[in-house]
């Protein structure tokens, strides 16, 4: 396992240094989502007023403003950017090459990501958890901080991270049949928002709708997180919702296999 | 017409540190140092020439002919090129030059290569009459006609590197750059590419600039070189006068039936040669024998070969100018 | 003038080239306009969702939300069908040192940037914001008037204008630091503030989009005019000078980083 890992470290660093490199994009880009974030906390502050009601959908406004950073914090600790790259390869043909290749492509995909990963880390997870932490102990009077929610949802984030990256790399089979990428990730990007409560909380839904996207395994990637730490999930439920974490991972995990074997199979016969 | 003088170029860089902690680090607070690509540049070219422009990789080539076309402004130095200065007068300037990169195309990648020219024609203000003849012209010296039609993504190497430079001559310019011209193609097309640019030089007196890895394109095309290392000029002159300076070096090559010729050959204790005045290669029955001509004169080198071991065949050679210039990339003169 | 028109045909030419690059692309262009369609069919979906619970917002109606919604998508989406290259100089074009290309040829480098490509995925924002302004302009009870369409038509390519020249000042950034595409991508996130009426900021908001980075003037403040028919010469009149000097500052920070730019290699 260890010499395993060895092979993989330079990877690791390639993906921090990148991110090293061009810190100075990589802060305005954070720069540009925390400002997104703040369109989205004065809609919500307006739409508490004009409603009147201190609680909407289980949601009270301090509630919100944890939601909203919460959920960008979470967006940028999974985001994974397999589509593209795999799409690439499928787009000018040397995935091919990768049948010739001794390691695994999604581990070394994966471990530059984490490095990637392990930079935003470092960077971005203490001073937004402080962040939320004053604010909600400032709307509610206590210190609401709790070790083994944060430690859940760190767990939880993991399998959310695994979710996306198999699951974006199965999307990036689509460039077999959608020749443009860009238009394509942008798609999926969208309805991922929606359906991942991105750009609203599921429980604003009707019911039943509510009930399908919470199944879906797209509530998975980014509300499941934020719900266990912001401590709406526990007992059963907690349990629950981890357990279909993952069975999203195993599924997406075994979909990327597969979709690996019927690329390299169409590949052959095509003759690369 | 081109008269470079004290050229300088300064680039900024990051200095990266290994290991995570570098990362880390460097992601707080990176290090900045000013890096001189090109530190101290002067020549000039004469209307009608071909200039060979050589030096190792990292040379500042690229970085001088950057500077020539307008693309990068110098640091300090000028250059006037038809009496004007590239970042001056940009818009005019680039009228009267042409200019190709081996590595990157101006070609509209998706579309038919007839369609990149009918877009340059407008983009250079060429009128329709001129547009037609320079067509005509091109597609003689340069065979364009067998892939006009094709999308320019499904051209091969060869067949993009002669449309690139048809494109950049369509405007009819004074002074061509090219760089790199032949990089990455095979021996054939090299030829036809080398004969085109001879042509036009020939035909319309063009001035052209050229820079390469290649240095049978120099020893083809162009009677003079500029050659720079680190920045500075290291050379400026004819092929032939380089010879002369740097060129004592000589070859002689024998076919021997004495085994172990190097034991028995011991030039460097017998004439006293310093380590880089002599190489001895073998193989089979033939050997290679370079040295300098300037401490031993080739008599006597003959003489003492001669008298030691039984030769069949015996020829002496000047030193290709590949040769040359690879001993004084080496040396760093 | 003669230089004007050299500069319409090119464009034209470049357009025309577009064109057919496009036709050997066709499904591509589909998914991008359905793409950019989608994308803002989920955000009305959420103003719905979020009118189901409440009356009003801050005292606006859906109908007249949607209309200054749809009525940004308008010049946003006019600047990213026209001028969409200037994101590429920012990304690639710039670190890759693919802008020489165009500093060899003679015609202004802005220019024959901002007019090389089309992007036919623009067309997504546009229908949509044309089809909403549609759709709520029997509801938002507007009183017509001849002065009004007219301030309006002006208004739009201006407001347009503050998009490109916001895009220009903040690509050319990658001059010196060879990638600025987050920058634009920055400045674009606060843009998202003006798609709702600026009542719902605070006052610091409020003037950081309409006097520090003015994308109030991109649809807001059009918009009220031609909700209201107040204040033209803030709400219009603005709009113009505002974009004027955006444009200016855009060209002067293009015009300072051509100096600045390094090429790429050795």
């Amino acid at each position: 396992m260890k010499k395993k890992l060895s092979i993989y470290m330079p990877f690791i660093n390639a993906g921090m240094q990148e991110t090293t490199t061009y810190r100075a994009n990589w802060i305005f880009m954070m720069l540009g989502n925390v400002l997104g974030c703040f369109v989205s906390y004065f809609i919500w502050n307006a739409v508490f007023i004009s409603s009147g009601d201190s609680n909407m959908n289980g949601f009270t406004m301090p509630q919100m403003v944890v939601y909203i950073f919460l959920m960008f914090l979470t967006s940028t600790i999974i985001s994974s950017g397999g589509t593209y790259d795999i799409g690439e390869e499928i787009r000018d043909g040397s995935i091919a090459m990768r049948m010739i290749k001794p390691i695994s492509y999604n581990s070394t995909f994966m471990f530059q990501e984490l490095g990637n990963k392990f930079m935003t880390c470092c960077i971005l997870i203490v001073p937004m958890v402080i962040g939320v932490e004053i604010v909600r102990t400032i709307f509610i009077g206590s210190v609401q901080f709790n070790i083994l929610g944060f430690l859940l949802y760190i767990v939880s984030c993991v399998f959310a991270y695994l979710i996306n990256f198999f699951f974006n790399i199965c999307f990036g089979f689509i460039a077999f049949i959608i020749k443009y990428l860009w238009g394509a990730n942008m798609m999926k990007n969208c309805i991922v928002g929606f359906l991942s409560g991105v750009t609203i909380p599921l429980s604003f839904l009707p019911k039943t709708l509510e009930q399908i996207f919470l199944f879906l395994p797209f509530a998975s990637l980014n509300y499941t997180p934020v719900m266990i730490y912001m401590g709406k999930y526990s007992g059963a439920s907690l349990v629950y919702y981890l357990g279909l974490q993952v069975f999203w991972v195993l599924f997406f995990w075994a979909l990327s296999k597969l979709l690996w074997k019927v690329a390299l199979k169409h590949l052959s016969v095509q003759g690369g | 017409m081109i008269y470079v003088e004290n050229l300088r170029k300064e680039f900024k860089k990051t200095i990266k540190e290994p290991g995570i902690k570098g990362s880390i680090k460097s992601f707080f607070k990176p290090q900045k140092e000013i890096v001189s690509a090109v530190k101290d540049i002067s020549f000039s070219v004469e209307k009608g020439e071909i200039l060979g422009f050589i030096g190792p990789n990292g040379a500042g080539k690229s970085t001088v002919i950057k500077m020539l076309t307008g693309i990068l402004t110098p640091t300090s130095g000028t250059c006037t090129i038809n009496g004007k200065c590239p970042t001056d007068d940009r818009k005019n300037y680039v009228k009267e030059i042409g200019v190709v990169f081996g590595q990157r195309t101006q070609l509209w990648w998706d579309l038919p290569l007839r369609e990149t020219y009918g877009v340059l024609k407008e983009i250079y203000e060429v009128p329709d009459d001129k547009y037609h003849k320079r067509m005509a012209f091109l597609n003689e010296v340069l065979d364009l006609d067998s892939f006009i039609t094709s999308p320019v993504r499904t051209l091969s190497l060869g067949q993009r590197m002669r449309a690139d430079i048809a494109a950049s001559l369509l405007h009819s310019p004074k002074v061509l750059f090219l760089d790199e011209p032949t990089i990455g193609l095979d021996v054939v097309v090299k030829d036809n590419i080398r004969n085109a640019i001879e042509y036009i030089n020939k035909q319309e007196k063009t001035t052209v600039i050229l820079t390469t890895h290649d240095l049978s394109d120099i020893e083809l095309l162009s009677k003079r070189i500029v050659m720079i290392d680190k920045g500075s000029n290291v050379f400026d002159g004819t092929i032939s006068e380089l010879k002369n300076k740097y060129g004592q070096i000589r070859e002689l090559h024998f076919e021997t039936d004495t085994s172990d010729v190097a034991s028995v050959l011991s030039y460097s204790e017998h004439f006293g040669f310093g380590k880089d005045d002599v190489s001895v290669e073998s193989e089979g029955s033939s050997v290679k024998v370079r040295f300098n001509s300037s401490i031993v004169p080739v008599s006597d080198m003959l003489g003492y070969t001669l008298g030691k071991i039984n030769i069949t065949d015996i020829s002496v050679k000047d030193a290709d100018i590949e040769e040359i210039i690879r001993r004084l990339y080496k040396q760093g003169v | 003038m003669k230089q004007v028109k050299r500069l319409l045909r090119m464009h034209r030419i470049f357009v025309a080239q577009e064109l057919k690059r496009m036709m050997e692309y066709k499904g591509d262009f589909i998914v991008g306009i359905v793409g950019f369609l989608l994308g803002q069919f989920f955000n009305m979906l959420f103003i719905w969702i979020i009118f189901s619970q409440i009356p009003d917002l801050a005292g606006w109606t859906l109908e007249q939300v949607v209309f200054i919604y749809g009525f940004s998508l308008v010049p946003k989406g006019l600047d990213h069908l026209l001028f969409d290259n200037l994101w590429a100089i920012g990304h690639f074009i710039v670190r890759r040192g693919d802008f020489d290309k165009y500093l060899t040829r003679p015609i202004n480098t802005l220019f024959h940037v901002m007019v090389e490509k089309l992007q036919i995925d623009a067309l997504g924002e546009l229908i949509m914001g044309i089809a909403l302004i549609c759709i709520t302009l029997p509801a938002v009870s507007i009183e017509w008037s001849f002065v009004k369409v007219l301030l309006i038509i002006i208004a739009i390519p201006f407001a347009t204008l503050i998009y490109t020249g916001i895009k220009t000042a903040t690509a050319a950034i990658a001059f010196w630091t060879k990638r600025s595409g987050n920058i634009t991508y920055m400045f674009y996130m606060v843009n998202d503030f003006a798609k709702y009426p600026v009542t719902i900021y605070n006052n610091t908001v409020r003037n950081i989009i309409t006097y520090i980075i003015p994308f109030a003037f991109t649809a807001y403040y059009p918009a009220l005019y031609f909700l209201t028919g107040e204040n033209p010469w803030f709400n219009v009149g603005m709009t113009v000078i505002i974009s004027i000097i955006v444009m200016v500052i855009g060209v002067v920070i293009w015009n300072k980083g051509i100096k600045a730019y390094e090429s790429a290699g050795s």
